[in-house]
């Protein structure tokens, strides 16, 4: 009894928890369906967001493209015009340095005619001019210059750009998963506010362990309370095989009751025919002892059948008794039988309660059953155990792909029409198609002559400088007494760097090199096997590391290498 | 009286698999072909499980439904199936109108163990022929589809199934307060089908 009761208070308990459960999983998918909507509007006002910040971005490349394109085209003819200027610069120093030998020699003879002047004043005239070509050129040179700048800085732009539509589009990521974090955050919030007995983010795991445990407990009392049942109704079968005996006894033990009684009202009439005879025979043998007297020759006749008699009386006193012993006995049988019957239907009562209890719990399962079952036909199931999936339906987006393919296929033949339509222009007996193709023509010859003049001008400019450096070369070994050899590379990290490498002139052999880096304002020796000489390195101890001067340390080396070979 | 003893075919895992999971390509036919989702001219006549049984020809539809079919009949073969739901929506709406649900019981010896069983195949086929006819006859009792529907099919598996890659997951798309009615179910000792229908209320219907 105290199972049976446990079992339905832990049923209904656990009914009513699966109940709240089936609630809140309710109110949980709703939510995350209204989240899902409302993430897919904003999805949606993202990604147009996303292709405006596109369309505007590939504008703004297009447009640097176009300015890229123009500012190259610009170098170019910049180029060649300093080229050509470079050119006529050379001429011009020829002619000029030719005119200045002609003037010289023209001094020397002191000629004095009027045609000389008038040649002198020709040549400077022409001189001005080369001048002004000269500055021409230089400006053109600076200019040059100033565009390599220009692409160099537009190359560094256009990295920077890359880098920042990169980090745009990461950005763009970063932001769409903060949105989501905070309206998963803001979700949660408003979960941990519907769920009772938590109160910050940490409780969350807790209270659904502690609910998955309670689930797991009313699952596995479910499972005990349907033990219990299928024990109560092996017991109940049990108890109404039982009821089943007690009833067959009570019929047999009643028909018992019956025989005995039966047998007992015979054994009293036998006892009362019997007492009746023997009062008789004693009314007989009275009446038999009184006349005596008269009669005294019968008496020992009469006394053998008063012995007779007498005996047949104490016979049946003994047969009287022994019948009254059975009766007495039959009694108790009988009331045994009574207090076993009235026990055996006391259980039988309390079977029968318990049989109705338990059709109750059957019908209250069977209910329960019968809920299940239609919660199941719904569609209802567990998601512990279950997860529901469906086939991405590739119908709709095939419909789509089939109307883009059919737009694309319109676009593409309104292009070809009107590419016929150009194709017949230009094919039209007239003027028209000729004009176009005789200014394209022209504007591609004007452009190459471009071209041309300023690579002959960058041209000239090289040589120039080419020359200038090596007498520059030239002047700073014999002044400082230093072959220096330059040289430019770039550090992984894109900084640039320049090497150094002197040799003196009074070096005794090609090993005796010094190597200095340059880098950003910075000169810093490096070490060699020339400079990890005890000697040199001492020198470098004391007039660079001390005294923080590479000039001395030259200077002073220069004068030590003088005297060992004046010496030698 | 004579009696018959009916000759029982070994069923494998396999072949118990290629039995259901075909049954559902046609069943998924007929519901479409009864409900009118599809227009008739849409479909054609074939002979199967000794019945006219009518299969589509839309290429988009008979494409789905062959995928479909070749991945109910993996899980199938691994017992990681537990139900078919083929569900009819509104196409205005998105309202889901009736839901056609296959459950199906495994046994999981045969999936373990890999053993066979034994059924006459004469009786698989009546069983599903009774379920095809019942299809059928459902118009008699279902609420008229009178605006445009479609279809979609939801399968419930086991919690550890790998979701493939054409597939996702989804809510059970269930109707609130359905009627249902159950139908007959077939047996092939390894697969156990049953069919039920659940509808929208006729009283809701009526209402709206």
């Amino acid at each position: 009894m105290n199972l049976r009761k446990k079992a339905e208070s832990s049923a209904v308990s656990a009914g009513e928890k699966a109940t709240l459960l089936e609630g809140k999983f309710g109110q949980l998918s709703e939510s995350s369906e209204r989240e899902k909507k409302r993430l897919h509007n904003e999805l949606a006002q993202l990604k147009s967001e996303s292709k405006l910040s596109i369309s505007r971005i590939s504008a703004d490349l297009e447009r640097m493209e176009c300015r890229a394109k123009i500012a190259e085209e610009e170098s170019d003819l910049l180029k060649e015009q300093l080229e050509d200027l470079k050119k006529q610069l050379n001429e011009c120093l020829l002619q000029k340095r030719e005119a200045e030998k002609k003037l010289s020699s023209f001094t020397l003879q002191d000629v004095t005619s009027a045609g000389n002047n008038i040649l002198v004043k020709h040549l400077q005239e022409e001189l001005r001019n080369y001048e002004s070509e000269v500055q021409e050129a230089r400006k053109l040179k600076s200019s040059h210059e100033n565009i390599e700048l220009l692409k160099e800085k537009l190359l560094e732009e256009k990295g920077h750009r890359e880098r920042a539509e990169s980090q745009l589009s990461k950005s763009h990521e970063l932001q769409l998963s903060l949105n989501n974090l905070e309206n998963e955050l803001s979700s949660w919030k408003l979960m941990m506010k519907d769920i009772p007995g938590v109160s910050c983010p940490q409780d969350i795991p807790v209270k659904f362990a502690a609910l998955q445990k309670e689930v797991i407990d009313s699952t596995m009392k479910v499972g005990k309370a349907n033990a219990c049942l299928k024990q109560m109704e092996v017991s109940l079968d049990a108890a109404q095989l039982g009821k089943q005996n007690a009833e067959a006894e009570a019929a047999l033990g009643k028909e018992k009751a019956e025989v005995s009684k039966s047998e007992i009202k015979r054994i009293e009439l036998m006892l009362s025919m019997v007492t009746d005879e023997r009062d008789k025979l004693r009314s007989v043998i009275n009446k038999l002892k009184w006349p005596k007297n008269e009669e005294m020759g019968d008496e020992a006749a009469q006394k053998t059948v008063v012995q007779e008699l007498e005996l047949s009386f104490v016979k049946k006193e003994s047969v009287i008794k022994e019948l009254e012993n059975n009766l007495c006995q039959q009694k108790e049988l009988n009331n045994r039988q009574h207090n076993e019957i009235k026990l055996l239907n006391e259980r039988l009562n309390n079977e029968a309660r318990r049989i109705k209890s338990l059709e109750r719990e059957g019908d209250q399962l069977r209910s329960e059953i019968s809920l299940l079952e239609s919660k199941l036909g719904q569609g209802e199931f567990s998601c512990a155990n279950t997860k529901v999936l469906r086939m991405v339906n590739t119908l709709g987006v095939d419909n789509e792909a089939k109307r883009t393919i059919e737009a694309l296929q319109t676009e593409l033949q309104k292009t070809k029409e009107r590419l016929q339509a150009v194709e017949e222009l230009k094919s039209q007996p007239g003027d028209t198609g000729k004009l176009v193709d005789s200014y394209i023509s022209e504007k591609i010859l004007k452009l190459k002559e471009q071209i041309a003049t300023l690579e002959k001008r960058e041209e000239r400019y090289k040589t120039v400088f080419a020359d200038r450096i090596s007498v520059f070369r030239r002047a700073c070994c014999e002044l400082f007494g230093y072959k220096i050899v330059m040289d430019e590379h770039q550090r992984p990290n894109g900084i640039p760097v320049t090497h150094f490498k002197l040799q003196s002139i009074y070096a005794q052999s090609d090993d005796e090199k010094l190597e200095f880096e340059y880098e950003s304002g910075n000169t810093n020796i490096l070490a060699n096997d020339y400079t990890s000489q005890p000697e040199i390195s001492r020198q470098i101890e004391i007039f660079i590391r001390k005294m923080n001067s590479i000039p001395a340390f030259t200077a002073n080396l220069t004068v030590e290498s003088f005297n060992k070979r004046t010496l030698s | 009286m004579v009696s018959r003893t009916v000759a029982k075919d070994i069923i494998t895992l396999r072949g118990s698999a290629a039995i259901v999971s075909e049954f559902f390509g046609y069943a998924a036919n007929s519901i479409l072909y009864n409900r009118g989702v599809y227009p008739e001219e849409s479909f054609v006549k074939v002979k199967k499980y000794g019945l006219p049984m009518l299969l589509t020809q839309d290429d988009g539809v008979k494409s789905f439904i062959s995928n479909l079919n070749a991945q109910l009949s993996e899980w199938l073969e691994a017992g990681k199936l537990q139900r078919v739901v083929l569900v009819i929506m509104s196409k205005a709406t998105g309202e889901v109108l009736e839901r056609w649900n296959f459950s199906i019981e495994t046994d999981n010896e045969v999936v373990e163990k890999g053993v066979s069983r034994e059924k006459s195949d004469k009786e698989i086929m009546r069983e599903i022929q009774a379920i095809m006819r019942q299809i059928a006859s459902s118009i008699t009792y279902l609420p008229c589809l009178d605006e445009p529907c479609v279809f979609d099919v939801l399968a419930y598996t086991d919690k550890d199934v790998a979701v493939p890659f054409t597939w996702i997951e989804s809510d059970a798309k269930l109707i609130a307060n359905p009627q249902m009615v159950k139908l007959h179910s077939f047996d092939t000792k390894i697969h156990k089908v049953d069919t039920l229908v659940s509808y929208k209320n006729d009283d809701e219907w009526e209402e709206q």
